[in-house]
């Protein structure tokens, strides 16, 4: 399955993230308030008050001197608690590794990706853990041997200890993924049979949105479902739906628009479609394709070269700017430039956009299509450059835990905080998609409450919950779940883009817009949060309760 | 405790130590050789229950030291590559698959149903998702592969060798692609194909039949130490003649009537009737082979101690049930040379007819269908099997289909009349693949 280009309105994040960043700060500022009350009285707002000026006015001037000194000794003590023997379980790994991988004589594709794979994973399962840990014992255990009281007392904020912690713990995190990076580089390159090229394809994807692909059924007409809304192609049974298929021997297609930021000579179009069979026909040739340039306000219409599919490899084919073609209409030879006849003027690319139909030519066969599918592919990367944005996206994963992890050990104890952020990873990685499912109520089988209901009763997730007053008030029960799962969403960080090697590994570049940038962007939001509630976390803790 | 010293603490430490060093030396001493006396407890439990490592096939270091590094999570694993494999599958990610399924045999390197499935799913499942036919085979070779890889691992499981024979005959000569799969596997019997033949699978060059034919035999040197658990056994012992028999037809289809066809079939007869027909099966009842005639039921009756009609209750109850009689009789019939020139005039007719020459094709499918009708004659058992009566009624669409073109009556008499009225059933999907073949 071809990687799927992820969208990111980064204008969008930011001004989501200061809504619900100032709705958490309103909500602080209101329940100090009202626990005030209680514990000082009517001088109880104003004391909120003043300890939140008086934490503003040590964020405006923190010492990086000070956080520069806790950060190092930081550094040290990680270093002292043997962090670095991570590096002899990442040996030993690396010595063995070619016992269970593939063996040369595997197709290219699947080495580089095994490879690869293997590098990211290794890397990910070490220096995690380690990170995580180191993060979120620190600070508990100052507390525990007391330690911090001798800082606390020196003329340091704080913040600055927080800031501190979160520097030392990833640099430690830092210098380990470096070299572990770096010996998975070079092992890369060694293990990888001499007539295997490594490179970054740098893809332009279609528009975002439904204009990017959209559907022409089979009388050629725009494809509708029952309710007119935009459909896609045909469902062949598939179970995963990433695909949509475009029936042959018809005016059916699937219509794409790129949009041209670049001027060429040459346009390199790129595919890696799926064919399905109703019958076997001539099993020694493939699916027939064409690939047709289409400007409907210029009525142009300009068909490529019939090509057959390579199913789940790759199907190339250089584009030069000026076409000559035979218009199937009138039957005349004609020449038109890519840029300024074919191109429909629009936003999306300095050149306007390229839109291009693809067609499956035999008749009672099916092309599968998806957005990711098909690309204009621009001139390559190097494996290199591909190689160490994936590694920057290991790199801010430990941001995120080190952050997590020392924010936590700031109002927890360490065991806690271990689960805390360990939690954090788990669902901000793996259950990310699950929580999106249940919370836009596609999760089959209901919410917590009806799930138990279901398992109890021996129902299952597809039929319909009886009408009573249990289940009424279940659903209910369910409903005030939700709400505050909605609320946690926001609070867990969406880790999903930071896996990164997937893109290296099946020879692409990292692309900026939906993947490194909401990736940085996501780091760069949980900072402010973090050192914010860590300090005022710390600063309210009573230091001598172990 | 507090009243001892610190000397008397570490004595009475080490007295501990020592005692309880004689159980476990007991127990888990390790063989000193391949004897069942050698060793402690357990390692003489090992060797008696043959579940030590080298009892089960070869060791592979990586699969321990896995299973080593895992401590008890073993199972957690396992489960968690299965759920991979099948989203992989799901999602068509194949590389991921194959490194996939690597990593769940090297955790489950003795589980033999693992090795079925995974070597099933690569050659049928998966080779199946592709479009190109070498694409196809690839996987159909992986599969094959991996299940020989298996039987390296469990020398002892009869399975293992069956399902590698039936991946190298059933699917590289029974699928739709099966022209091309032949082709591939023995590149070197095509003059029109020019390829290099795959040492890991076919070191000998063989047929792919052939191949398949050893891979069973294999299965049944296994079998005569371990039971296997997939079929009635007088079936799993046929498959090596089974095999020369689809050696044999493969030939045939392929269009080559010559020497070798018919001593391939003769081959099959030998094997059949005398390998296998011989070789003795424990019925319910009685100890009975299928090769025999009145004087042999006598004899085995006599043996067993039961009477004749016993023995031959279940001497026809085994024959039924593995079609002993019509190979019996195909491979007889087939090994006769005027079988083989009525194969190969239908075949020729057939060809004939696609080149346009119709009134040769015409001749030649009327002299292959008469003689084909004489065969028939001296065997009738062979008219009720689905193959025979389908070449037969092919013979018979083309010879009308050419009278049709011709603007010829059909005749009220012709050979293979009888056949032609008894499997009118089978009329439509001839038809269609006349259709299909855009005749």
């Amino acid at each position: 399955m071809s990687l799927q280009p992820v969208e990111f309105e980064l204008l969008f994040g930011i001004t989501q993230w200061a809504i619900v960043f100032g709705s958490f700060v309103v909500l602080f500022l209101l329940v100090s308030i009202a626990t005030s009350f209680p514990l000082y009285g009517t001088a109880g707002p104003g004391r909120v008050l003043a300890g939140m000026l008086r934490g503003f006015k040590e964020f405006a001037s923190p010492s990086p001197r000070r956080v520069y000194a806790i950060a190092s000794l930081t550094f040290k003590e990680s270093i002292r608690k043997k962090a670095l023997l991570v590096f002899v379980v990442f040996a030993v790994l690396f010595m063995f590794a070619s016992w269970f991988m593939a063996s040369p004589s595997d197709r290219p594709d699947m080495q580089v990706r095994n490879y690869v794979a293997f590098v990211f994973i290794a890397i990910n399962m070490l220096v995690l853990p380690v990170v995580l840990l180191l993060s979120c014992w620190g600070l508990p255990e100052d507390i525990r041997i007391r330690s911090l009281h001798t800082v606390v007392t020196k003329p340091v904020r704080r913040n600055e200890v927080v800031l501190g912690r979160m520097l030392g713990f990833a640099s430690v995190g830092t210098m380990i993924l470096l070299i572990m990076s770096t010996v998975g580089f070079i092992w890369i390159q060694r293990q990888v049979s001499d007539n295997v090229d490594l490179f970054c394809r740098v893809p332009v994807y279609a528009v975002a949105g439904p204009e990017g692909v959209k559907f022409l059924d089979r009388s050629g007409n725009p494809s509708v479902d029952r309710d007119g809304n935009p459909a896609k192609g045909v469902n062949v049974g598939d179970i995963v739906e990433t695909r949509s298929f475009i029936e042959g021997g018809t005016r059916a297609a699937g219509v794409w628009t790129f949009p041209l930021d670049e001027q060429a000579d040459t346009l390199k179009l790129e595919s890696r479609f799926e064919a399905f069979r109703t019958f076997k026909g001539d099993m020694n040739r493939s699916i027939r394709v064409r690939y047709v340039l289409v400007n409907e306000e210029k009525s142009l219409k300009v068909p490529l070269p019939t090509f057959e599919v390579d199913e789940f490899g790759t199907n190339e084919m250089d584009l030069a700017r000026k076409q000559t073609f035979t218009d199937e209409q009138t039957l005349e030879k004609k020449e038109v430039d890519i840029y300024d006849d074919l191109a429909v003027p629009s936003e999306d690319g300095r050149f306007g956009s390229l839109v291009v139909q693809v067609q499956c030519l035999d008749r009672a066969q099916y092309l599968g299509v998806s957005r990711g599918d098909f690309f204009i592919r621009l001139p390559d990367r190097s494996f290199t450059t591909g190689y160490i944005k994936a590694v920057i996206g290991v790199w801010l994963k430990v941001l995120i835990i080190v952050m997590s992890g020392v924010t936590a050990s700031c109002f927890v104890k360490w065991p806690v905080a271990t689960f805390l952020s360990f939690k954090v990873i788990v669902i901000g990685q793996v259950a990310r998609g699950f929580l999106d499912k249940v919370l836009s109520g596609k999760q089959a089988g209901g919410g917590a409450a009806e799930s138990v209901y279901r398992l109890l009763t021996h129902m299952n997730d597809t039929t319909v919950l009886p009408a009573n007053p249990l289940t009424s008030s279940i659903q209910l029960f369910d409903h005030g779940l939700q709400h505050l799962l909605w609320m946690v969403k926001f609070m867990i960080p969406d880790l999903r883009s930071f896996g990164m090697s997937d893109w290296v590994a099946r020879g692409f570049d990292v692309p900026w817009g939906g993947v490194m940038l909401p990736s940085i962007a996501i780091t760069v939001g949980y900072f402010l949060p973090c050192v914010l509630l860590g300090y005022f976390s710390l600063s309210m803790r009573e230091l001598e309760a172990k | 405790m507090n009243n001892l010293t610190s000397r008397q603490r570490k004595t009475t430490c080490i007295v501990g130590i020592l005692v309880l060093l004689v159980p476990i030396v007991i127990l888990g001493m390790p063989a000193g050789d391949q004897t069942e006396a050698s060793g402690g407890v357990l390692a003489r439990l090992r060797t008696e229950h043959d579940l030590g490592e080298s009892d089960l096939g070869q060791i592979d270091p990586t699969s321990a030291t896995m299973n080593l590094v895992l401590l008890g999570l073993r199972g957690v694993a396992v489960n968690m590559l299965r759920m991979d494999l099948d989203h992989y599958k799901n999602t068509k990610n194949w590389a991921e698959l194959r490194a996939t399924t690597d990593a769940v045999i090297t955790l489950q390197p003795h589980y033999i149903e693992v090795w079925r499935f995974l070597s099933w799913n690569m050659a049928y499942n998966v080779s199946a998702e592709w479009d190109a036919v070498p694409d196809r085979y690839y996987w159909v070779k992986e599969g094959g592969k991996f299940s020989q890889q298996g039987t390296r691992r469990n020398s002892e499981v009869p399975e293992l060798y069956w399902e590698t024979g039936r991946i190298w005959g059933q699917k590289i000569g029974r699928s739709d692609e099966w022209k091309y799969f032949r082709k591939y596997f023995n590149p070197d019997k095509y003059e029109d194909y020019e390829g290099s033949v795959d040492t890991a699978i076919n070191g000998e060059q063989k047929d792919n039949y052939l191949v398949a034919k050893d891979w069973f035999a294999d299965a049944n040197v296994a079998e005569d130490a371990r039971v296997q658990h997939i079929m009635m056994r007088a079936l799993f012992r046929s498959y090596p003649a089974r095999a020369q028999l689809d050696y044999a037809d493969a030939l045939q289809r392929e269009g080559k009537f010559d020497g070798i066809t018919v001593t391939a079939w003769q081959n099959s007869f030998n094997e059949w009737t005398q390998d296998y027909g011989k070789m003795p099966f424990k019925a319910p009842e009685c100890v009975l082979y299928m090769e025999a005639n009145e004087d042999d039921v006598r004899q085995m009756a006599s043996d067993n101690k039961v009477d004749e009609r016993i023995v031959q209750k279940w001497l026809k109850h085994y024959q039924h049930t593995t079609n002993y009689r019509y190979w019996r009789s195909r491979s007889h019939s087939e090994s006769q040379p005027e079988t083989g020139d009525a194969h190969k005039f239908i075949y020729e007719g057939e060809q004939l007819y696609k080149q346009g020459e119709l009134a040769d094709a015409l001749s030649t499918l009327t002299r292959g269908m008469g003689l084909y009708a004489t065969i028939l004659e001296a065997h009738p058992e062979l008219s009720s099997e689905d193959l025979t009566a389908e070449e037969g009624m092919w013979a018979v669409l083309l010879w009308q289909k050419i009278l049709e073109l011709q603007q010829k009556p059909i005749p009220e008499s012709f050979a293979l009349r009888d056949l032609w009225e008894r499997h009118q059933g089978l009329l439509p999907e001839l038809e269609q693949r006349f259709n299909r073949l855009g005749l």
